[in-house]
């Protein structure tokens, strides 16, 4: 990297500043720069994810059948009272056990299948790479927010004052143009504050893709700073984890910064024309 | 029946491991409030200096992930272990689990509860400090008769809310730190019933269990000492059955 320099720049910097721009962009930090794509891609598979569940649960719970209410109240009542990250690492398992069990049902003998032990039989096993894994924590951190924006989009709905929904049924719209054109329209403007919210803790909780071996910035930030001891060269560097850590930190506070300032936007989009606190 | 038996088994075997996520969440949530105390009071305050600091305390704190909070200062530990705790000889107090553990979720549940401090704050009537001040209160008199018996009561649900999310938070305690000897708590109990027959199934869940029965149980205390709180109100407000599990 330090060679793509002209030589006038090179000659600036002195040989101090280009030794530390050369060790910050050796091929090892520039997979750790490069991870980030697997917490961003976490962070929004997570978020669609938990939209379309939030959106879905949202309309079980106002649902005319049964069934119906009580599959939403359960999943956004229950999942939020367990913590995410023990969802997080039940999920990935459970969906690999979930599937190897119907593959065993075709691919293994009934002899393996009557023993009951697990693994069933060889050829039913699968093995996940990094990238199944990461479409599964994705997954799993939408299903547990999607439980959280269940409540606030239901919340959201029950907000939208009934004149205005009977203004628009006056005015001779037929239902799913009142649902569209008003309900969920003006909807955003009152869930948008909680959806902030649950976007804050889904991209904090991103930070957890280690904990499935998925080689995101915590995995390198970790493998960078550990203490580096070399036969040839000796102690290369103590621990600098500590430094890494601290990156991430800020690397962390500046996504929360930049989320708060997109979902002001946001909230100030969603709201034009509406009488509520916080739209102009 | 048999399935009974198992989730009974696993049941007795967590007992033990949830303790130690519940003596996390006892060990900092006491200290931790009454740092948030003091926090919030800077972030409210008058003088720039202080009331930067807190807002740079609450908003690093808030604005970062726990995990990569408890990474930092357990490496940080583990950087200074050879030049300082060492020669100080105070490095099983530093490096120890139980004590590190418990001394950053301090750190952190501080911020989160200084915000909601400080939102009380905010909100305290005008009215009655006016009527305070006219009295000829001094500042502390004026916080203990008038400040502070509001505070509490607007903070109450939120801070509820802050107690059972920092239970939950005691799960990823043992994810970064080096469990000692026997001292596994749930999320390590559960793995390693998990590694012994795979039955993810069943582990987890159980475990999860646990955390949902702690969480009940807090806002069930929680809920009666907000009853205690209002009980100069003609009705008692009804006690909320649907908990929010968010933090403020």
């Amino acid at each position: 990297m330090v060679d793509l320099l002209p030589q006038w720049l090179r000659d600036v910097l002195g040989q101090d500043v280009l030794f530390w721009l050369g060790y910050f962009t050796n091929g090892k930090h520039l997979s750790w720069y490069a991870s980030v794509q697997y917490t961003l891609a976490a962070g929004a598979i997570g978020a669609a994810v938990a939209l379309g569940l939030g959106v879905l649960s949202a309309a079980g719970r106002n649902s005319r059948f049964a069934g119906f209410r009580l599959l939403g109240k359960a999943y956004t009542n229950s999942l939020p009272g367990i913590p995410d990250v023990l969802f997080f690492l039940f999920f990935p398992l459970a969906f690999e056990q979930a599937v190897e069990w119907i593959r065993a049902q075709a691919v293994c003998t009934p002899a393996e299948l009557a023993l009951g032990r697990w693994p069933l039989c060889p050829d039913a096993n699968l093995i996940f790479g990094s990238f199944e894994y990461l479409i599964l924590a994705g997954v799993s951190l939408g299903i547990v927010y999607g439980a959280f924006a269940g409540n606030v989009i239901s919340g959201a709905m029950n907000s939208v004052p009934r004149g205005q929904l009977e203004a628009a049924r006056a005015y001779g719209m037929s239902p799913l143009q009142v649902l569209l054109r008003v309900h969920i329209r003006q909807m955003w403007a009152y869930a948008l504050p909680g959806l902030s919210n649950i976007w804050m803790l889904l991209i904090k909780a991103t930070s957890l893709l280690s904990l499935l071996q998925i080689s995101d910035i915590v995995l390198w930030a970790d493998r960078l700073g550990s203490p580096n001891f070399t036969r040839s060269a000796g102690l290369v560097h103590p621990d600098w984890r500590w430094g890494y850590y601290l990156v991430l930190l800020i690397f962390y506070i500046l996504l929360t910064f930049l989320s708060e300032k997109l979902f002001t936007a946001l909230q100030r989009w969603a709201g034009r024309g509406m009488a509520t606190a916080g739209a102009s | 029946m048999e399935l009974i038996t198992a989730i009974a088994n696993d049941l007795v075997i967590l007992a033990k491991p949830a303790l130690f996520n519940i003596y996390f969440a006892a060990a900092s949530i006491p200290i931790g409030f009454v740092l948030a105390i003091f926090v919030a009071l800077g972030k409210g305050s008058s003088s720039g200096l202080v009331s930067s600091l807190s807002r740079g305390f609450i908003y690093a704190f808030r604005g970062s992930p726990f995990f990569i909070q408890l990474f930092m200062f357990y490496s940080l530990a583990l950087a200074f272990n050879l030049s300082l705790w060492k020669p100080l000889g105070i490095d099983w107090i530093v490096l120890n689990p139980l004590i590190l553990g418990p001394a950053v979720l301090v750190l952190n549940t501080t911020a989160y509860t200084a915000n909601i401090l400080h939102g009380a704050m905010q909100n305290v009537p005008k009215g009655e400090i006016e009527a305070a001040r006219a009295f000829g209160m001094n500042r502390l008199q004026l916080f203990r008769a008038v400040t502070w018996p509001n505070v509490i009561r607007i903070a109450w649900p939120a801070y509820t809310n802050e107690v059972v999310v920092l239970f939950h938070t005691t799960a990823l305690v043992y994810f970064t730190l080096p469990v000692i000897n026997d001292q596994k708590d749930l999320m390590n109990k559960a793995g390693e019933l998990f590694e012994k027959d795979y039955n993810a199934f069943l582990h987890f869940p159980v475990a999860g269990l646990y955390f949902l029965g702690v969480s009940m149980i807090i806002f069930f205390v929680f809920g009666r000492v907000y009853r205690h709180l209002m009980r100069h109100l003609p009705q008692a407000p009804a006690i909320r059955f649907s908990p929010r599990w968010i933090r403020g």
